[in-house]
């Protein structure tokens, strides 16, 4: 007996022995790349957000954009904000701004050598569109004629406002006159040209792996395995000239202490620094803002018996809050306080809109004495006796940040007006789903833009968008909105826009708080990074070694 | 022996249909739902969940579910659109399982020798020094444990690779952080069960037949101190191998950790489904392992089939 325990005991530590001993996983791509050192130009960086898709009808995320930045051609392609030829050459509008017509360059060419032609666009939007693919990002393609029909099922895809004349002349017809339709399809990866045959080839496991795609755009992804993606440049790429980097290795390391270590070590030519660690970089770091804003929301919904519907009491919760306190206490100065609804960089008529901005808003680092004004006026409104009868909550999600940001303006607002704040943390799905269900009060909040135009966030707060969390319901902003869909004249334009934002302000229709700057460490020798804030933060298509 | 094989694996059917459901309504009950997209539609909402079937009835759900399962299919993930759970799994599995092997075989070997040289020296220096080690195990975070070694040995002396996994001197530094609790447990278990076999009658006679203490750790008081060490192997195993959020993140190893803990926060349904499975299935097998294994090795607990 006692040999068959010792014999079992044996062959058990036998079998972990040996399978201890079988070695790593294999991760052979990742093996042959040390660096630059072969004079091969490499660019290593990290993503903290792992990409969902490789299939850009389905991208829903920034990476996910990013990544398919590298591997598709759009009609045009947008760098950073500007807007150059892609597959098409030149193009023309119409004059009511409805019709877009593309000439596409009969030289530009898949990776495996067949033409891009008029009809693999075609295919990609109805595909985007039809209700059978269920792209989580179907709505973007709402701007071209009868997207929404065919969304819903109204329609057939076929009946999508896109029509292919002959291989190299596509015709695109929109459902309204939109100024930023070019910089959009030039930056999202739900426009770029799909190959009909070879979505149908792999069905379900199109673009499940770096093989089961053709690429149309100045990289083909080589690999896609154990969160690293590799990328290497495109031999039958029309603009292959202007292409320097011979690889890149996108990995995805969640933690950004542990990329910034890579960094450190060398293992990452880029990397984003936590915010806690900015301030140990001070003159070595680089920074850029990638769109995102914080705020809150305030439910006006009139049918609620809460204070937050009284404008006086929202304006007083706005003029009580020191944004450049609170920039330091929850974001440790890395962001910038923010006053506007309207991220500052986006662009304007001219240059950027911030700059163009007259906007009249809450000083940054507030105003105690006009804050309580408006609070008597709301006390003497809501028919209150003090301020302490007053109880707000405060509905954000159970990360730290959100916490923090939470717990900065409770104290402002508890000592500032001597109300009560309560918070309630509760997971970031049932914050969103608090925003459509109206279950709250004052409720976290973030937008990104998916295009630059103010309009992405000013739609936040038209009466009929989907996106009104707020249930705010200005006559005037909804006709603003309204027109500038129709104007062309780009000026005009802008000043109803601005309009609109001094509004939604003046209503105290929102708190705003910060937006969002990365701060980032990258090798000298790295040259000509772009960064964008709508659809993509990080564009090295064009980077070099040097 | 047979019987008593089939009595556990009937058993463990039955366990996992139970867990099975189980998570299968209660997922549904998380508030939020998969599309967590600040931007998404109602329209393309709508889509999305006549797509994953979510129009349909729970319970037409649950039977199209264990149809698929039962062919080994876990579905699609919500979150990772074009990747199936089975992918996913055999994609993240063999790095867990890989670095799990290597801290277990360093734990249990390391544990044990510390758990008897500290027996065998109860009180003295050497004993104070495992004990020391011991509590430290037990009480330092992972997470710092591992940004410790990463900062020391990577940073600072630069002698191991920071992170990632593409050979082996990739994994020592991780190996040892998630090695470090069980090491410290395995070490405790194994002292005090070494000093309690040493009550035993049989430790006394055979000091009193002149056999060597050396003989007698050996021979007689490691073979039977070792069962408990082995009870407590079951779950570790199963825990250690199917991947660690933390140290897994820390270093940057493309596990199957992150996906099991994110897939909660993602409300991603198939994931947590396929992702409990696994570990449930894992689980049982690595129970039933040990179970025999201490059937083998201890006859007594034989003695209920007879």
């Amino acid at each position: 007996m006692k040999k068959r325990v010792l014999a079992a005991l044996l062959a058990a530590a036998m079998v972990v022995g040996a399978l201890a001993g079988c070695g790593t996983p294999k991760t052979k791509e990742s093996k042959e790349s040390t660096g630059s050192d072969s004079g091969e130009k490499v660019f290593r960086y990290s993503t903290r957000t792992e990409p969902t898709t490789l299939d850009p009808t389905k991208s829903n995320c920034i990476p996910d954009n990013e990544i398919q930045h590298a591997l598709t051609e759009s009609l045009v392609r947008n760098t950073g904000g500007e807007v150059t030829p892609g597959v098409a050459k030149d193009w023309t509008v119409s004059d009511d701004g409805l019709v877009y017509t593309f000439n596409l360059n009969p030289d530009a060419k898949w990776s495996d050598g067949e033409q891009i032609k008029a009809e693999d666009y075609v295919y990609s939007w109805q595909r985007l569109m039809d209700p059978e693919t269920a792209a989580p990002y179907a709505f973007i393609g709402e701007y071209i004629k009868n997207g929404l029909a065919v969304e819903t099922g109204e329609m057939e895809p076929t009946e999508l406002g896109v029509v292919a004349k002959d291989d190299t002349t596509l015709e695109v017809t929109l459902e309204h006159p939109t100024a930023y339709f070019l910089s959009m399809i030039g930056a999202q990866a739900q426009f770029a040209p799909l190959r009909k045959d070879i979505v149908e080839k792999y069905g379900a496991e199109f673009a499940a792996d770096a093989e089961k795609n053709v690429y149309s755009g100045p990289y083909v992804l080589t690999s896609a395995k154990n969160q690293k993606w590799i990328f290497e440049p495109n031999e039958n790429y029309w603009d292959k000239d202007s292409i320097k980097l011979d690889r890149v290795e996108l990995s995805y390391v969640q933690n950004q202490e542990t990329a910034l270590a890579m960094y450190e070590s060398g293992d990452l030519d880029y990397s984003e620094i936590p915010s806690a660690a900015v301030p140990n970089y001070e003159g070595k770091d680089n920074k850029f803002r990638n769109g995102n804003v914080d705020y809150y929301y305030f439910n006006m919904d009139e049918t609620k018996d809460s204070p937050i519907t009284n404008k006086n009491f929202r304006l007083a919760l706005n003029y009580a809050l020191d944004r450049n306190s609170y920039n330091t206490l929850v974001n440790n100065d890395v962001y910038a306080p923010s006053n506007s609804l309207v991220f500052s960089g986006l662009q304007g008529a001219d240059g950027k809109y911030g700059e163009e901005s007259k906007l009249n808003s809450y000083p940054l680092e507030g105003d105690e004495a006009k804050a309580k004004e408006y609070l008597d006026a709301a006390l003497a409104e809501l028919g209150k006796a003090s301020a302490s009868d007053i109880t707000v909550t405060i509905t954000t999600s159970d990360a730290d940040s959100a916490k923090k940001q939470a717990e900065v303006c409770q104290e402002m607002w508890t000592t500032k007006l001597g109300i009560n704040v309560e918070i309630n943390q509760i997971t970031y799905a049932e914050v969103l789903k608090r925003h459509e269900t109206g279950d709250f009060e004052i409720a976290w909040g973030g937008w990104g833009s998916d295009y630059d135009d103010p309009y992405s966030y000013l739609e936040l707060f038209k009466s009929d968008s989907s996106y009104n969390y707020s249930h705010y319901k200005s006559d005037k902003v909804d006709e603003l909105l309204k027109a500038s869909q129709t104007e062309t004249d780009a000026k005009k334009r802008m000043e109803m826009l601005h309009e609109a934002e001094q509004i939604i302000i003046d209503d105290g229709a929102f708190l705003p708080q910060a937006e969002r700057e990365v701060h980032y460490l990258v090798d000298d020798d790295v040259k000509g990074l772009n960064f964008f804030y709508c659809s993509i933060n990080l564009d090295w298509v064009y980077a070099d070694i040097q | 022996m047979r019987k008593y094989i089939v009595k556990r694996v009937i058993a463990a059917v039955l366990t996992m249909w139970v867990l099975i459901t189980a998570v299968f309504f209660l997922v549904r009950l998380m508030p939020g739902d998969p599309f967590q997209n600040p931007k998404m539609t109602e329209e393309v909402r709508a889509n999305l969940e006549s797509y994953y079937g979510f129009d349909k009835p729970l319970i037409v759900q649950y039977g199209v579910y264990m149809k698929n399962l039962l062919q080994g299919d876990f579905g699609y993930s919500m979150k990772f659109t074009n990747k199936t759970v089975n992918t996913i799994i055999g994609e993240t599995f063999p790095f867990s399982a890989d670095l799990g092997i290597r801290a277990l075989v360093l734990a249990i070997s390391m544990g044990l020798v510390l758990g008897i040289i500290s027996a065998r020296n109860r009180g003295k220096k050497l004993d104070f020094f495992c004990v020391v080690i011991a509590v430290l195990g037990t009480s330092i975070p992972d997470f710092i444990m591992g940004a410790i070694l990463q900062y020391g040995f990577g940073i600072k002396w630069g002698l191991l690779p920071v992170a990632q996994y593409n050979g082996i001197k990739y994994t020592i530094l991780p190996a040892c952080a998630l090695a470090f609790y069980t090491l410290a447990s395995v070490s405790r278990i194994m002292r005090a069960s070494m000093l309690e076999v040493s009550q035993q009658d049989y430790i006394k006679t055979a000091r009193s037949k002149g056999v060597s203490e050396m003989r007698i750790t050996v021979k007689h008081q490691i073979r039977n101190a070792i069962m408990p060490v082995m009870t407590v192997m079951g779950p570790t195993v199963a825990s250690v191998l199917t991947g660690t959020f933390v140290i897994e993140s820390i270093f940057a190893i493309p596990g199957m950790g992150k996906y099991y803990v994110e897939s909660v926060s993602n409300n991603d349904y198939s994931m947590v489904l396929g992702m409990t499975i696994f570990y449930g299935v894992f689980l049982i097998f690595c129970n039933l392992v040990v179970d025999i294994l201490y059937g083998v090795a201890d006859p007594r607990v034989r003695i209920g089939e007879r």
